[in-house]
């Protein structure tokens, strides 16, 4: 699927073994979006010419010349990434920092707002960690993706226990009112 | 049954992927919509008096509103393309139609060059957008794929092709994700078809052998 982070462009994609992948979304073959590709148990392939990458994002296969192995130069981007509670994070850069983990909450759904993440984490009176911590009955966080200077994406967890329609119903009406904010 | 039909028509090939669906054989007369505008020609408006396509001919009947084509073809064998909930059904059919006039219009500005508030029909498109996706998102909540219940209607037929589309019209579908999970379950029913700009999914079936 496509994701944007900070104005970079990014294909992200679960292999049939499970393990998650971030990528520079570009083919390095014809720079077509790998994002618009399909998953084939451990590799990736574009959907326009059909070439395919691995786990490390080498190319293993290029079907219009099925006898050649690949040489070691062509491979896709690759980012670090690391999965908790159901949302994806990805390192643009080498980092240290660990990756935030929300114990006791799950997913509930990701959410496009026309408005930068600091807009957002202002809304909120939230510190600039690109966490929200919302609270209340639902104990709700959002992880606050920046996309560019007036666009995000909210992934929002809340309580494993909580009724995912009234978060969802929830997020909803704090967008209406971030963006009418703005306008 | 015989479809007045044109390739690139997201209307057209609602029909068309319905009726594949269902296994029911149509035969296609193309037309040229484009550039030749051949659906404004004395032949064609004697049939469809709006100059509108598509155009479905089965015997007597003529129907010339896609929804009402989707509705003939379901037989009391498949009725269960109907919908348990006619209200829910029609309701979405009716959406689809919107959908026609805002996503479907900013295609046709950006590809057959349609005089059209561009700006408008995509800002229309995105508001729909966002509904379908909150409903898509709180049906999947309760466990339910389509757009009114477990198993597709042909509202989810009828909303597809727009929504599919889109991105020919300048709307992009990255900030749907419920939206593009139900689009893959409608390209993973048995007997779907493609268009130009709405491609089967490879994955599903297996890749090619490797020659010697």
């Amino acid at each position: 699927m496509p994701a944007r982070v900070d104005g970079q462009d990014l294909a992200i994609w679960r292999a049939a073994s499970g393990q998650t992948h971030v990528w520079g979304d570009r083919c390095p073959h014809r720079g077509m979006r790998l994002s618009r590709g399909f998953v084939r148990g451990e590799t990736l392939a574009c959907i326009y010419h059909g070439w395919q990458y691995g786990n490390d994002g080498g190319c293993t296969q290029i079907p219009a010349h099925p006898n050649l192995v690949p040489p070691k130069t062509i491979c896709a981007t690759t980012y670090a990434c690391a999965e908790y509670s159901g949302v994806i994070w990805v390192a643009l850069q080498t980092t240290t920092q660990v990756c935030r983990s929300f114990p006791g909450q799950a997913a509930v759904r990701s959410l496009a707002i026309k408005a930068s993440a600091e807009k957002v984490m202002e809304y909120f009176s939230g510190a600039d960690t690109g966490v929200v911590c919302v609270g209340g009955t639902n104990d709700i966080a959002l992880a606050l993706q920046p996309i560019d200077a007036t666009h995000c994406t909210a992934h929002a967890l809340a309580s494993v226990s909580a009724d995912r329609k009234e978060v969802s119903r929830w997020l909803e009406s704090q967008r209406r009112s971030i963006e009418l904010d703005l306008a | 049954m015989i479809l007045y039909d044109y390739v690139l028509s997201a209307s057209c090939y609602k029909v068309r992927l319905m009726a594949a669906l269902l296994d029911i054989p149509i035969t296609l007369k193309a037309v040229n919509f484009h550039p030749e505008k051949q659906h404004k020609s004395p032949e064609m408006l004697r049939l469809n008096a709006a100059g509108t396509l598509p155009v479905l001919v089965d015997g007597d009947v003529i129907l010339v509103q896609s929804a009402d084509m989707l509705r003939h073809l379901v037989t009391p064998k498949n009725a269960g393309w109907l919908g348990d909930n006619p209200a829910q059904t029609e309701k979405w059919l009716d959406f689809a139609s919107r959908l026609n006039a805002s996503l479907g219009m900013a295609r046709l500005h950006d590809v057959l060059m349609f005089d059209a508030d561009i700006d408008q029909v995509r800002c229309d498109g995105v508001a729909q957008l966002r509904q379908l996706e909150e409903w898509l998102t709180e049906q999947r909540f309760d466990g339910m794929t389509f757009l009114t219940g477990a198993a597709p209607t042909i509202a989810d037929i009828a909303c597809f092709p727009n929504a599919a589309l889109a991105e020919d019209g300048g709307v992009s579908l990255d900030p749907y994700p419920s939206i593009r999970l139900w689009m893959r379950a409608i390209r993973s029913l048995p007997g779907f078809i493609e268009m130009p700009g709405i491609h089967r999914l490879h994955e599903l079936s297996p890749a090619p052998a490797r020659p010697e």
